[in-house]
């Protein structure tokens, strides 16, 4: 049972990694960015590539460097320029990269499952209350609370944490404000897309990797950031823990329905708080 | 003395640290048009929204025609008589101009849709997309809206603000004549001054979330401290 | 308005005589599916007419009616024509109940919903290979008789063209009637300003999620006749690809046209045909037209036709 608790806690710190990158662009630029799951399995396929040539480290530093790069054009090329029109707009825009970048890795990379083995050091296995477990899961559940922890300390203590943070409760204020949201913009999606590439990296070991591998971790990832209440940081580390813990418990006991269990949640979340667990100031 | 048909009590509303109403309780009697005046901030548009139903739970009773309506949400406000229109435009761009009064009107109420549109020189502008159509034509269609289910009280937030003055008086009058004709009672606030005096039987006026003074019109405004109010607020 | 009645009537005739001018049963194939899937794009469509929201999951409706279709037939547990009505009615209730829920939030999120939903349709469907044979599909086993005809009627390119044909028209008119009705009014007044719809008196909930239930149960209706035509499901039916197609179907023919995404569809079929060789990269080439068209062509086809008619002073 302890061992199928932990494997909640790594499927939900990976969640987590994946889905604050949403809330923070969500936050700043309003627009939901279904490319996420598109720059995680680049991310992935990016991470495995390298670390199979230079190793596991090197090609999580690239994955990350790269997608943080990618983050910047993304944002200088879409969200920018759509910044004016309706959200739709911008949302199906990211659909369709979505849509590229699948098909751009399974051209690449071919349609096959690839895997990456685990750093050296973390390849062991550690023994748990009887049961034998990887030292890998749990360096991933540290690695989810480190990313928590040190994006809490920026939020709260930086000045440009703090302009987010503004932003994200009111975008037309902060502008006003004299902060340079522009700027602000291109970080945060920066971040947002290094974060993607960080889990898809740090998920190539624990999953296998395909192309629809964005795609079907994107959405558990909505149902996190809309059941956290979309702009809280708070809310996506409470629900990715829940749906990470729901998520893994429905595999193992009920494997046809587990995919239906997180959304069972949202829908009853939803109905008792309509703006998600971290409840909105209107 | 006629019977009060809206009555607020202790409507209080706060924004973070920040009281925009406090303690406000306000009377008005069946048939009458009253001015709700204030320098700016002073909290008129969050009263009418208190007593509307719109936005963030507040403290405080609101009863129509002597029923307790607090507990009750913007819709069941509006059918329970109390209708209101809103200090920045708020319409349906995408519909025409004789669709949204007709769908405001209700079936109960159709007759009426035909009516407020003659009365508020919007039947020429029918078959116009109220997107379309200019800035005036757009602030009358709102207030077409709140007026034509036919309510019992109708709250006007700054109807005739961006209007020309000659706009404005026209629209005064027009209120007049209606509020008459169809015995609806009027709170409305107004910074224009003629309008107010053209129309008002009586005066309340709000400042720093609080209810300075009420009275006639001709009294309130030379009081001291509503005179001190308003220079206070232009000069800081 | 005499042309406005008038048009259309001619246009659906002239559908109807396509069969007996088409000589190729490979194109007629072709312009099948492409009504198939002018029914899914329509639903997606109806909805961001009415709702102003965009559902990225219509396929988990369409996938979920042909399933249902499937499953019943095959496993006899009712007639199969009730089995149809089942296929529209339970997607649509379904609709209608998950609408309750999250259409009070805003409409991004609620994209994002669909999308999780439907895929969650998909993974049980793959998953549960007792109930559906997973990835492998399900044969649909239909009775030789349905609704009084041949199933033959249902399976040979040419009837089923008339049959969906005649549907997407009869689903079109029902749509256009109901755009000016009372509904259709008051939901595009919800769309533009749901704030001032509660000020003037109206339930703001219900309405949409109608809208959304009518929405699934077009594309459920499509869903239903894949199945008819196929005879066989498999849970690609429910993948996110579909609704994306289904989307980009609607995006391309444009939304303000009730019309606009059947057009869409067929647009969309011919350039699939023409792309021929190229369909290994389907999925980027959806995306890249999903991109173009978005910013380029908002108002998509249908919106280009009417101010090209609204220019040549044509009265509608
Ligand atoms: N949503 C809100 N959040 C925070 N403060 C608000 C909000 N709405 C209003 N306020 C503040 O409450 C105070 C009263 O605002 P209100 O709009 O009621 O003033 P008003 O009397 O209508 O002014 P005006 O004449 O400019 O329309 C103002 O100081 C305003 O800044
Ligand atoms: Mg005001």
């Amino acid at each position: 049972m302890l061992i199928q608790i932990l494997n909640g806690f790594v499927y939900g710190g990976l969640l987590y990694i994946l889905a604050v990158g949403l809330v923070l662009i969500f936050g700043l630029r309003r627009v939901v960015n279904f490319a996420h799951g598109g720059l995680f399995m680049l991310g992935a396929y990016i991470g495995y590539t390298i670390a199979s040539i230079a190793g596991f480290w090197v090609g999580l530093v690239a994955s990350v460097t790269v997608l943080a790069v990618l983050g910047v054009v993304m944002d200088r090329v879409v969200f920018r320029p759509l910044q004016d029109e309706d959200p739709i707009v911008t949302m199906l825009v990211t659909f369709g990269i979505l849509l590229v970048l699948e098909d751009l890795v399974r051209t690449i990379w071919g349609k096959d499952f690839l895997t990456l083995k685990p750093p050296a050091g973390l390849d062991g296995i550690i023994m748990l209350s009887g049961s034998s477990f990887p030292v890998y899961r749990l360096a991933v559940i540290a690695l989810a609370v480190l990313v928590a922890g040190g994006l809490s300390l920026w939020l709260r203590s930086s000045r440009v944490g703090l302009h987010v943070r503004a932003a994200s409760v009111d975008p037309v204020t902060t502008a006003m404000q004299g902060v340079d949201t522009e700027r602000l913009g291109a970080t945060v999606v920066a971040i947002g897309a290094a974060l993607a590439g960080l889990s898809g990296t740090i998920a190539a070991p624990l999953l296998a990797l395909s192309p629809s591998m964005g795609s079907f971790i994107l959405i558990d990832s909505f149902v996190v950031v809309v059941t956290g209440g979309l702009t809280s940081f708070t809310g996506a580390f409470v629900a990715a823990l829940l749906i990470g813990q729901l998520h893994n418990l429905g595999v193992v006991f009920v494997p046809a329905a587990a995919s239906v269990i997180p959304l069972v949640l949202m829908v009853l979340v939803l109905l008792w708080r309509p703006d998600g667990l971290a409840k909105k100031r209107s | 003395m006629s019977e009060i048909v809206l009555e607020g009590t202790g409507l209080t509303r706060q924004y973070g640290g920040f009281r925009a109403l406090d303690d406000v309780s306000i009377m008005v009697r069946r048939g009458e048009i009253r001015g709700l005046i204030g320098p700016n901030g002073a909290g008129k548009s969050t009263l009418i929204d208190v007593l509307s139903g719109r936005g963030a739970f507040s403290r405080g009773t609101v009863k129509l025609e002597g029923r307790d309506i607090s507990g009750l949400n913007a819709r069941q406000r509006r059918l329970a008589g109390l209708a209101r229109s809103f200090q920045r435009t708020n319409i349906f761009g995408d519909l025409t101009v004789g669709e949204q009064v007709h769908l405001a009107a209700r079936a109960a109420e159709a007759e009426n849709a035909g009516e407020v549109m003659e009365a508020l020189a919007l039947a020429p502008l029918a078959d116009r997309r109220a997107a379309d159509v200019s800035y005036g034509d757009q602030r009358r269609l709102d207030l077409a809206l709140a007026l034509v289910g036919r309510p019992r009280v109708l709250l006007l937030d700054e109807p005739a603000a961006g209007l020309t003055m000659q706009e404005s008086l026209t629209l005064a009058a027009l209120l007049r004549d209606l509020a008459q004709r169809w015995q609806v009672t009027v709170l409305i606030v107004e910074h224009d001054m003629d309008v107010i005096f053209a129309i008002c039987s009586s005066l309340t006026v709000l400042h720093l979330g609080r209810i300075l003074v009420e009275g006639p019109p001709e009294q309130v405004r030379v009081m001291p401290e509503v005179v001190t109010a308003y220079l206070g607020s232009s000069v800081a | 308005m005499k042309m406005r009645v008038l048009l259309p009537l001619l246009f659906a005739a002239a559908g109807a005589l396509l069969p007996g001018l088409v000589g190729s049963t490979l194109l007629m194939t072709l312009l099948t599916q492409a009504v198939i899937n002018a029914m899914l794009a329509t639903g997606v469509g109806f909805m961001v007419r009415q709702n102003g929201m965009v559902s990225f999951g219509h396929a988990g409706f369409f996938g979920l009616a042909a399933y249902i279709v499937a499953l019943c037939t095959t496993n006899h547990v009712v007639t199969a024509e009730f089995a149809v009505l089942l296929a529209v009615a339970l997607p649509m209730l379904l609709a209608f109940l998950l609408g309750l829920a999250i259409l009070r939030i805003a409409g991004v999120a609620f994209s994002m919903l669909t999308l999780a939903v439907a895929q969650s349709f998909y993974e049980l469907m793959l998953r549960w290979r007792e109930l559906a044979n997973g990835d492998d599909g399900m044969a649909a086993e239909l009775p030789p008789r349905l609704f009084g005809a041949g199933i033959a009627v249902f399976q040979t390119p040419e009837s089923m063209f008339l049959v969906c044909w005649a549907a997407l028209m009869v689903v079109l008119a029902g749509l256009w009637l109901l755009s000016r009705s009372h509904f259709g009014t008051l939901t595009i007044a919800i769309r533009e300003n749901e704030e001032r719809a509660r000020f003037i008196g109206y339930e703001t909930l219900l309405p949409r999620a109608l809208v959304y239930a009518l929405s699934a149960g077009i594309a459920a209706l499509a869903g239903v006749m894949f199945a008819l035509y196929n005879a066989f499901v498999t849970p690609d039916v429910l993948y996110w690809s579909l609704s994306g197609e289904a989307l980009v179907m609607a995006v391309i023919g444009g939304t303000k046209a009730i019309w606009g995404p059947a057009l869409g569809a067929v647009i969309f079929f011919l350039f699939k045909d023409v792309a021929g060789d190229l369909t290994e990269h389907w999925p980027a080439i959806i995306g890249g037209t999903l991109i173009v068209v978005t910013v380029l062509l908002p108002r998509g086809a249908s919106g280009s036709l009417l101010a090209l008619v609204e220019r040549l002073g044509v009265r509608r």
